[in-house]
């Protein structure tokens, strides 16, 4: 379990303090930006070649991002697909990492709900659809309650490996130092397992965004899921399937820089430059 | 800013921000909610066999300045059908042996009136070999669901050449997926509701193997149904819509111009699809698809039920009295067309040189 988690803050923690100073800014913005033009070239030329009539082009696809825009539809879909996700996201972290803190401190709590933990984790949302439409219907609530669904597994499985991998020392030296309970959680559980809860946050805001479509396969109007599944009933528009996929893996690169902040408090950052 | 301060004021800006622009953008998804408690809803997919429920609503809608029930979208047969069964919906727009399976297997749902005739094709690839029913042998055929209509047609055109589903490869897709395949030859053969079959026409790359008017004359894919409760409880309403679909249906068949104007106006308010798709079907050849002679007639479901008893999808243990209720069906003889013009999709149709 630990090792898993370890290996988890290394692969999603690059050394970027250290080495960031070292690559002026011009490589950092200008490389990645170089890679996603190749790609792109590569992209159009393939479609090209293959003379595939129905496969898009990039041309096609910002064409297709600019007539929705014009139409005020891009907005909307994203404001509703980022609407959902911040409440069933917001609400598996209120749930999440209280969850996951209890589970980790005591242990017979732990042997009674991790099996059950483990046995759901694992199901996709995709399978929850039925379950989700019989108990809330089609209107917003099921897409939010699959979203919840998929973050709240790995925030919680997260923050119960933080505890449990909290150093011994730092409980026993609190304990010499006669802390109570509630002091002992707020000034040294707490802190010490900040940066690996916030690694489980940031993976399960990327899970969260990666089921949006998923999500909004039920009978919702709006929304980028809706936008590539009412894209595919509307006979040939795969540029239009091809923009929601493209929209959607900006807004999730957006998301994760914008999480990766949190990396800068000195709060965090102890944790990952050991 | 310490960490904890910078969370929690971004977390609460961020949360106010985006329910704001959520209730501004989509306002009309709230209050659709909140109002829908009362409405009737009815749910429906974007294919011709439930043509006639954004064309009832359409001109209810223009005629009397509300529709009357609530059309409700769906995008697959499974949510639509839990939608149903979860009496989110209170009618919906179902295939026929579908809702006979639900009926065998104790949900009480009613058959009250039928959606279309006609309207559905076997593709195959315009450069494969297949020219004849017999040659679809060894090759692997996609149809929308297990309880559709359009695998009890195979299932009767293979039987009629001494063949059944053992000698072909049969899979089920999603009918939007279809046409995609076909292209790819990821399928040597789809057959589903249209557009989709039409599309692959449209496109240039999809034979007609067999139009249904052809091989199964009167063919009945989609039914409208209701609940047991709701026929207790509601029974004007549905009688309302039973009469709506009964009058669209007419309209649609009174002339071309008609269904010119509901492709413009169903592709844009209800399928958001290209109009020219339906405007395709609906045209080419204009018995493709048929919304007359809707009536629920005993002979049209005991033939489905014995193609179903022999293809093995049902166990016969409901009757036509059961999953079937004809007593909102009033003599076809009587049914009058809407009077009723759409001028913005007249002048639209006149544009696109599909009305003179």
């Amino acid at each position: 379990m630990s090792g898993a988690a370890d290996e988890a803050i290394a692969e999603t923690v690059a050394p970027v303090p250290a080495r960031a100073n070292r690559n002026p800014i011009a490589a950092r913005v200008g490389l990645p930006l170089l890679v996603s033009a190749g790609l792109l070239v590569l992209w159009h030329v393939a479609v090209r070649v293959s003379g595939s009539d129905l496969f898009p082009t990039p041309a096609d696809v910002l064409l297709g991002v600019v007539e929705l825009a014009r139409k005020g539809l891009l907005l909307k879909y994203i404001v509703a697909s980022l609407f959902r996700v911040t409440v069933g996201f917001g609400l598996a972290v209120l749930l999440g990492v209280p969850l996951g803190l209890l589970l980790g401190w005591f242990q017979r709590l732990f042997y009674a709900f991790n099996p059950m933990i483990q046995i759901l984790r694992p199901i996709s949302p995709i399978a929850w659809i039925p379950v989700a439409i019989l108990w809330f219907g089609v209107d917003d609530r099921a897409p939010v309650f699959l979203i919840f669904l998929a973050s709240v597994f790995p925030i919680t499985v997260s923050a119960m490996a933080a505890v449990q991998n909290i150093q011994p020392v730092y409980i026993r030296a609190a304990r010499n130092f006669g802390l109570s309970r509630l002091d002992l959680f707020r000034r040294v559980i707490f802190p010490a397992t900040l940066p690996q809860v916030l690694t489980g946050i940031r993976i399960a805001l990327g899970v969260a965004w990666l089921v949006v479509v998923a999500a909004e396969m039920i009978a919702v109007n709006s929304g980028l899921g809706y936008l590539i599944i009412d894209a595919r009933n509307a006979g040939k528009r795969y540029d239009l399937v091809v923009a929601g996929m493209v929209m959607i893996g900006l807004i999730g690169l957006a998301l994760d820089l914008l999480v990766r902040q949190l990396e800068r408090f000195d709060e965090v950052r102890w944790g990952y430059s050991r | 800013m310490s960490l904890r301060k910078t969370v929690v004021l971004s977390s609460i800006a961020w949360v106010i921000l985006i329910t704001a622009l959520h209730t501004a953008l989509n306002l009309n998804l709230f209050r659709s909610s909140r109002k829908s408690e009362k409405t009737f809803k009815v749910g429906f997919l974007p294919v011709t066999c439930h043509l006639t429920c954004p064309v009832n609503h359409y001109i209810q809608k223009h005629l009397k300045g509300e529709g009357g029930f609530e059309p409700i979208r769906f995008n697959g047969w499974p949510e639509l059908k839990e939608a149903f069964l979860s009496q989110y919906t209170e009618a919906t727009f179902i295939l026929a042996p579908m809702a006979m399976k639900l009926r065998e297997e104790g949900i009480p749902i009613k058959i009250v009136y039928l959606g279309h005739r006609d309207g559905t094709a076997l593709m195959v690839h315009k450069e494969s070999g297949i020219f004849r029913i017999e040659d679809l042998r060894g090759k692997k055929v996609a149809v929308p669901n297990r309880f559709s209509n359009q695998r009890l047609l195979l299932f009767k055109v293979l039987k009629e050449r001494g063949l059944s589903f053992k000698d072909i490869d049969l899979v089920e897709m999603p009918p939007p997926d279809m046409p995609a395949a076909l292209y790819s030859r990821a399928v040597d053969a789809i057959s589903s509701g249209e557009p989709f079959m039409g599309q692959t026409e449209l496109d240039g790359y999809g034979r007609i193997l067999y139009l249904t008017k052809d091989v199964w004359p009167g063919f009945i894919s989609c039914v409208l149904a209701v609940r047991d409760d709701v026929i207790a409880k509601d029974r004007p309403k549905i009688q309302a819509l039973v009469d709506g679909i009964a009058s669209s249906g007419v309209w649609l068949d009174k002339t071309m111009d008609n269904r010119m104007q509901a492709a413009q106006f169903v592709s844009q308010h209800y399928y958001n699809q290209n109009p020219r798709l339906l405007e395709f079907v609906l045209s080419k050849p204009p018995d493709r698809v048929k919304y007359t002679n809707l009536n629920v007639r005993r002979p049209d479901f005991e033939e489905i039920q014995k193609l179903g008893l022999e293809a093995g999808i049902l166990d016969g243990k409901a009757g036509f009295d059961d999953y079937a209720d004809a007593s909102f069906v009033k003599d076809s003889a009587t049914v009058e067309a809407f009077k009723f013009t759409d001028p913005e999709s007249v002048q639209q149709g006149r544009g696109r040189g599909v009305i003179k």
